[in-house]
């Protein structure tokens, strides 16, 4: 064979692999522990001083519309797979979470495990829908579900329409509690989520769906099962939604038509996580953040905030594709295959060319 | 024994028929070539086997049970791998991934380590760019990665898909002979589509010509390669 023109190279020897093994463990690691230190911040966030009572209820909202966004990732950066209608799962969590609680007083935490619940039942019975269609065709689908859900909530009586349901302050394990406590209970809900994602991205499931992902295939004709792991991730990525429209419908105590037969949530949630990179775990988190705090920033030009959202929008998938994120870690990731790089070669020391003789002989006499 | 069995098989794109009744057997151990011209169906049989594309009629028997209607995955659970045309590679993997990937149904990670030693002394160049990215390989190593790929899945029979399309010839000659080697040391069978059909019948034992979505010729590759209709039509006049 010829394969000599570009050098031939040896593959690593164990003790190589297992430092670079090593390393890869160490940087694992650094990343989650950077994520436990984010969270400690934010659990550190209340007690900082001017921090006002509606504070913890706008930050509790922002967290919300990264749960949101969180679900929507899941597709869109694990699957390849657009959805254009996740706003209809945030509105079923929230009227599930709504109606449990207004006919039969339930817990908040059971609330929001149950709009997580049925928001992914009917993710999984869409999902086995959807997943037959492609690329576009999908995107178009899931925003046909996105109208149908609001067209439900409008008219069907149980839901009660532009009048909306109202409800009771919020108790959880019995306590009743204020917007501080709500933001706790939001920064639960939402370190679960950030470590449920943490895990699955690295399981065999995560596996499966960016192999699938990369390529369909190639993924298939090795015995990745298509159907079973997208309408999978359809099921986990709707139940993540429905959990954050639970805790938007129980932080309001208000749950009506008007604001979730909106087609605006499922868009807002989608560039969420598309500005700001969906294949990370911190993509949604900033992305989100980014998109629930906008009209914060414009205060008294905040309807003008649809315009910047559509400009930073179209910014970011021209010149950086893969999301905000993945440009602020290029030069960290590229730090660590440096380090990579590095292990690989360690092994290769007695190989290193020897110093040229006139330099040997300089630093004998000098 | 036969290990493979297809009985009128006819499948078809919507509106479009590619086959219309393909019959033929693949012996246990075998190792068949596929021929025809663009179009005449070659790749959508390989497809109907591996469940990729469902049939409208006919039955397919593998080892004796009925098959028609699986999925891919089922398949490949079954000890049927399909290689697509085209390196269908995974490019964000190194080429070692790739490798285990092809290992995805398996349970026995020792046969695993096995194999993927195996398949790395089959082409020495993909040990050589073990660790590099699928995407970053040459059209030919990324077709011996899609192959080494299939071989990690031990299948029974291996389906492969023009594995000599767009190669240069002296790693067609690799390829083929790395083929053979696999088909004699694990007595894997191995169903060949090839649009070169010289080389496909120089290295199989037996081949099927297909025209418009039938079998229109069968033999021994020897007899085929001297049979007049073959050497006028594929390859190419005077033989």
């Amino acid at each position: 064979m010829a394969g000599n023109e570009e050098g031939v190279r040896p593959t690593g020897t164990g003790r190589s692999e297992a430092a670079i093994a090593r390393l890869k463990r160490s940087f694992a690691a650094q990343n989650f522990v950077l994520v436990v230190l984010f969270f400690l911040l934010l659990f550190m966030m209340p007690f900082a001083p001017g921090f006002k009572g509606w504070m913890a209820g706008q930050a509790a909202l922002v967290i919300i519309y990264i749960m949101a966004a969180q679900g929507v990732s899941i597709l869109t950066g694990y699957t390849g797979l657009v959805s254009v209608g996740h706003g209809g799962f945030l509105a079923i969590g929230a009227y599930t979470a709504a109606l449990l609680t207004k006919y039969f007083a339930i817990d908040l935490a059971l609330g929001v495990l149950a709009g997580g619940a049925m928001a992914g039942f009917v993710g999984m019975v869409m999902g086995l829908i959807f997943l037959r269609l492609a690329g576009p065709f999908m995107a178009i689908g899931t925003l046909g579900f996105a109208f149908f859900v609001g067209a439900v909530v409008n008219n069907v009586p149980l839901f009660e329409g532009r009048d909306g349901i109202s409800l009771a302050p919020n108790r959880i394990f019995g306590m009743q509690i204020d917007d501080v406590g709500f933001y706790y209970v939001c920064l639960g809900f939402f370190a679960l989520v950030t470590l449920f994602v943490f895990s699955l991205v690295r399981s065999g499931v995560g596996r499966a769906l960016k192999a699938l992902r990369d390529s369909e295939k190639a993924a298939q004709s090795s015995g990745v099962n298509r159907l079973f792991y997208r309408t999978l991730a359809f099921t986990i990525s709707a139940t993540i939604t429905g959990a954050a429209g639970a805790l938007n419908g129980l932080i309001a105590h208000y749950v009506s038509a008007e604001v979730y037969s909106d087609i605006w949530y499922s868009v807002d949630i989608l560039v969420a996580a598309v500005v700001g990179g969906s294949a990370m775990l911190m993509g949604p988190i900033v992305g989100g953040a980014f998109v629930a705090l906008l009209p914060f920033f414009l205060e008294t030009l905040a309807d003008f905030s649809f315009i910047l959202k559509g400009v930073v929008l179209i910014a970011v998938l021209m010149f950086a594709p893969a999301g905000i994120c993945e440009v602020i870690a290029r030069p960290f990731r590229a730090y660590r295959r440096r380090r990579l790089e590095r292990a690989a070669q360690g092994e290769r020391g007695p190989e290193r060319p020897a110093p040229p003789v006139a330099m040997v002989r300089k630093e004998a006499n000098p | 024994m036969t290990l493979l069995s297809l009985q009128s098989l006819h499948a078809g794109y919507g509106a479009v028929r590619a086959l219309h009744g393909v019959s033929f057997d693949v012996a246990e151990g075998a190792m068949v070539a596929l021929l025809g011209v663009n179009g005449a169906g070659k790749s959508t049989t390989l497809k109907v086997i591996s469940g990729m594309v469902r049939p409208t009629s006919g039955t397919i028997r593998f080892e004796g049970k009925a098959l028609e209607g699986r999925t891919p995955n089922q398949m490949v659970r079954m000890g049927v791998a399909h290689v697509p045309e085209g390196r269908k590679v995974f490019k964000d993997l190194a080429v070692f991934e790739n490798l285990r990937m092809g290992a995805y149904t398996r349970k026995d990670s020792a046969g695993v380590k096995q194999d993927l030693a195996m398949v790395l002394d089959l082409f020495p160049r993909l040990r050589e760019r073990a660790k590099q990215l699928g995407g970053n390989l040459s059209g030919g190593e990324q077709q011996m990665l899609a192959i080494g790929r299939g071989l990690m899945a031990r299948p029974k029979l291996l389906l492969l898909d023009e594995p000599s399309l767009g190669m240069a010839p002296n790693l067609v000659a690799d390829i083929f002979s790395a083929l053979r080697r696999i088909n004699q040391e694990l007595r894997m069978t191995m169903l060949i589509v090839e649009q070169n059909a010289h080389v496909a019948l120089k290295n199989t034992t037996y081949g099927y010509v297909l025209q418009v979505g039938k079998v229109a010729l069968s033999g021994a590759s020897e007899q085929l390669r001297r049979n007049k209709e073959v050497v006028e039509s594929y390859l190419g006049g005077q033989g």
